[in-house]
């Protein structure tokens, strides 16, 4: 247990790198016949409306980070889960075939009133990478997540 | 119907859905594998004191019903805001309680507030408060959506 990350071991202004994930026309198809039955996230024909084709569900995209935070940074912390979200953006379509990167940058920490443990304010980026190299900010959510302390203290 | 006509302050109720130890499972299987979602074991063990939904799910619950709602309404003949819901982004989630199988949560939506959404301005945003709560009236999660809806053509 000693080597999860703790609440202790956050600090604002740490940035987390939370890996990549390439999107698939299969998987946008799955959460949204399931989540979000609309023709532009379930008809890889769909009309070219608002969002000009088919494009994953923003709830898919959410899903996919916390995946992706669990995965990579989670999986070895002591995370109890979070209250809340305060603002998520949808900035772009996200397409089949794009590559996504996540971060997540320490926004902020605070002691809870439950000594066992403490709150860390996130900011989740997720960004389309370009072949370029340049990449393209596609959402982002700031996000308080609870961690057990190291030392409880009395 | 256009932005200018959606009504403001009626609540609606969206729907209901019940979360069962295997859609619990199901969804933290392939979204958010964390012990206290994916494991009733291992959830004993953890302060949850058993099995809870991820919050994510009880999120995505609310589109679900939504658009099953919105189709509803369509298929009886009601006129509503375009068809396709697209939005830039949501605010204030509130996981206010353990959302844990057996649990039959029903969803509200009252529009709120409407804005200018500068960058497409043939569109407008319209702000709803959303709650869901439990059979016996507990409220478990809220959070303000946001989707833009087309303005009435000026010509």
């Amino acid at each position: 247990m000693t080597n999860l990350l703790h609440f202790e071991d956050f600090r604002a202004g740490q940035i987390f790198n939370l890996g990549t994930h390439v999107l698939t026309v299969d998987e946008i198809v799955e959460f949204a016949r399931e989540f979000d039955p609309q023709p532009q996230h379930t008809d890889p024909g769909a009309a070219k409306d608002l969002l000009g084709g088919l494009a994953a569900s923003g709830w898919h995209l959410c899903a996919i980070a916390m995946r992706m935070m669990v995965d990579g940074l989670f999986i070895r912390a002591t995370s109890l889960g979070a209250p809340g979200v305060d603002e998520v953006q949808w900035r772009r379509p996200v397409r089949a075939g794009d590559t996504l990167k996540l971060d997540g940058e320490v926004l902020d920490t605070r002691a809870s009133s439950n000594p066992g443990r403490g709150f860390v304010r996130f900011r989740f980026t997720m960004r389309r990478a370009d072949p370029s190299g340049d990449s393209e900010k596609v959402m982002f959510f700031v996000c308080s997540v609870m961690f057990g302390r190291r030392k409880e203290t009395a | 119907m256009w932005f200018e006509d959606a009504p403001l302050g009626e609540k609606v109720t969206l729907g209901s859905y019940t979360f069962t130890t295997d859609n619990i499972i199901a969804f933290a299987k392939k979204y958010d594998p964390q012990p206290f979602h994916l494991d009733a074991e291992a959830a004993a063990h953890s302060p949850y004191g058993g099995l809870i939904a991820s919050g994510w799910h009880t999120s995505v619950v609310w589109m679900k019903l939504m658009i099953a709602h919105r189709n509803a309404r369509v298929a009886a003949g009601e006129e509503l805001t375009q068809v396709n819901y697209v939005s830039p982004g949501v605010r204030d989630i509130r996981w206010l309680k353990p959302v844990r199988p057996g649990m039959t949560l029903t969803y509200t939506n009252e529009n709120c507030a409407k804005r200018d959404w500068p960058s497409l301005p043939a569109f407008g945003l319209l702000e709803g408060n959303n709650e869901a709560r439990t059979e016996d009236g507990t409220l478990v999660y809220t959070f303000v959506n946001r989707v833009l809806i087309a303005r009435k053509p000026t010509k």
